[in-house]
């Protein structure tokens, strides 16, 4: 099982909680300390941009997403995100993040393409 | 070396198999060096022609037709290297490479297309296409499933994990659940297991929820959305892969991400298909089916 990129053995099943994704997110992410902010951008199929979005620091879709940003080899200052990552980052941050990252996950959740970019 | 993995994609006819079937295993060649044979199972035989840069690669059955029998057939008759950087001489791009062939079938309306692909499947074995060399061989196979033949590869023990290639529309989703009854048949039997659905997205309203949340009831895994877009047309017109024709774009490297979790993936499952009721009622909770009025059914629409 693939989830936000990163392998559950095949002995967890097909269902692995939320928290489960969230210690292995935020483990594999390390210090983020140095990391101030998340913006996401968000594309038309046509490559078109449509708007920038803030991610709430501390939240577990800022960790996924700087974790994200910091492991991918994808050029480019700011870095497609893969469909899949983008769904699941957005139900996990749904279930966890207690609303503060609402907005932006109403707005994952839809079909155009998101870059991001932490600094 | 790593022992040979027998993978296949199956799917309903048209929701694009082969054109997700070889990219991702193009992704595969190129990214990881991964060493590959391609056995199309489907009559169309377009299951290698990206690869190949070609219309469509002769098929056994075609070529076994012309000179008598399949036994007169010489395996470089049917079994052709990948153009340019899939070609095994070719190793500027990478190490990997990609050999084709094509079962065929038979005449429209004449005779079993499952007799073919297993005649080409034993052919190729004993030819030895399975060469000690290859990390993976890949089926695509026409999946609906609605005759044996094009189980041929489930049935007799080849294949033996099994990515259904779908999307969020009803028959797509019809046609999984019935391909994961043809795996559950022979699970047993053959060691088959369902690996995962892959999503070729048609981007309609909630697309990745219906196609997770199907693949969680069958007890599998939604591998990966593959997001639909216009640089694969492009690349399918100059009969290329979107990995060759553009290694860098956003649609390859969703490719190069498919491909690194089949590598990885261990979670292969006997499925649990669905009842046609519980089909039904999923399809209605993600509205791709209306609920009606148990007295309404079979009623003629009012003037």
């Amino acid at each position: 099982m693939f989830i936000c990129g990163y392998h559950f053995p095949a002995s967890m099943g097909n269902k692995i909680s939320h928290e489960q994704v969230v210690d292995k997110v935020t483990s594999e992410a390390g210090d983020l300390s140095d990391v101030s902010y998340a913006v996401l951008i968000s594309e038309n199929r046509d490559g078109v941009k449509q708007e920038d979005l803030r991610v709430e620091k501390g939240s577990f879709l800022f960790t996924a997403l700087a974790d994200y940003y910091k492991k991918s080899d994808i050029e480019g200052e700011y870095k497609m995100i893969y469909y899949t990552n983008k769904y699941q980052m957005s139900e996990v941050s749904k279930a966890v993040d207690g609303g503060v990252t609402a907005a932006v996950c109403k707005k994952l959740d839809d079909m155009l393409l998101y870059r991001v970019k932490v600094a | 070396m790593s022992e040979l993995r027998q993978i296949a994609f199956y799917g309903k006819g048209g929701i694009g198999k082969s054109t997700t079937s070889q990219n991702t295993l193009a992704a595969m060649a190129h990214y990881f060096g991964k060493k590959i044979l391609i056995v199309g199972c489907d009559p169309k035989a377009d299951s290698t022609r990206l690869i190949l840069h070609e219309k469509a690669q002769c098929t056994i059955m075609q070529l076994a037709s012309e000179v008598g029998t399949v036994e007169d057939l010489e395996l470089e008759d049917v079994c052709k290297p990948g153009a340019a950087e899939f070609h095994p001489d070719d190793t500027t791009i990478t190490e990997g490479y990609i050999m084709c062939t094509e079962s065929g079938g038979p005449e429209p309306g004449v005779g079993c297309a499952g007799r073919g692909v297993i005649t080409a499947i034993n052919f190729l074995e004993e030819e030895g296409a399975y060469d000690e060399e290859l990390d993976f061989v890949s089926y695509d196979v026409l999946g609906d499933v609605v005759c044996g033949g094009f189980a041929m590869p489930i049935r007799e023990g080849k294949a033996q994990e099994i990515y259904i290639v779908m999307s969020g529309e009803m028959m797509a989703m019809y046609a999984a659940n019935n391909i994961s009854k043809g795996i559950l048949k022979y699970a047993n039997t053959g060691g088959v297991r369902l690996a995962g659905l892959i999503c070729n997205a048609r981007m309609t309203d909630r697309e990745y929820d219906l196609a997770k949340h199907l693949a969680e009831q069958i007890g599998t895994q939604l591998i990966h959305f593959v997001p639909r877009s216009n640089h694969v047309q492009r690349a399918e017109l100059r009969r290329m892969t979107v990995v060759e024709f553009a290694d860098k774009s956003d649609q390859a490297y969703e490719y190069r991400e498919l491909a690194r979790k089949i590598i990885a993936n261990d979670l292969k499952v006997i499925p649990k298909p669905l009842e046609m009721d519980d089909l039904e009622a999923l399809l209605m909770e993600f509205g791709l089916e209306e609920e009606v009025e148990a007295d309404a059914i079979g009623k003629k629409a009012t003037a």
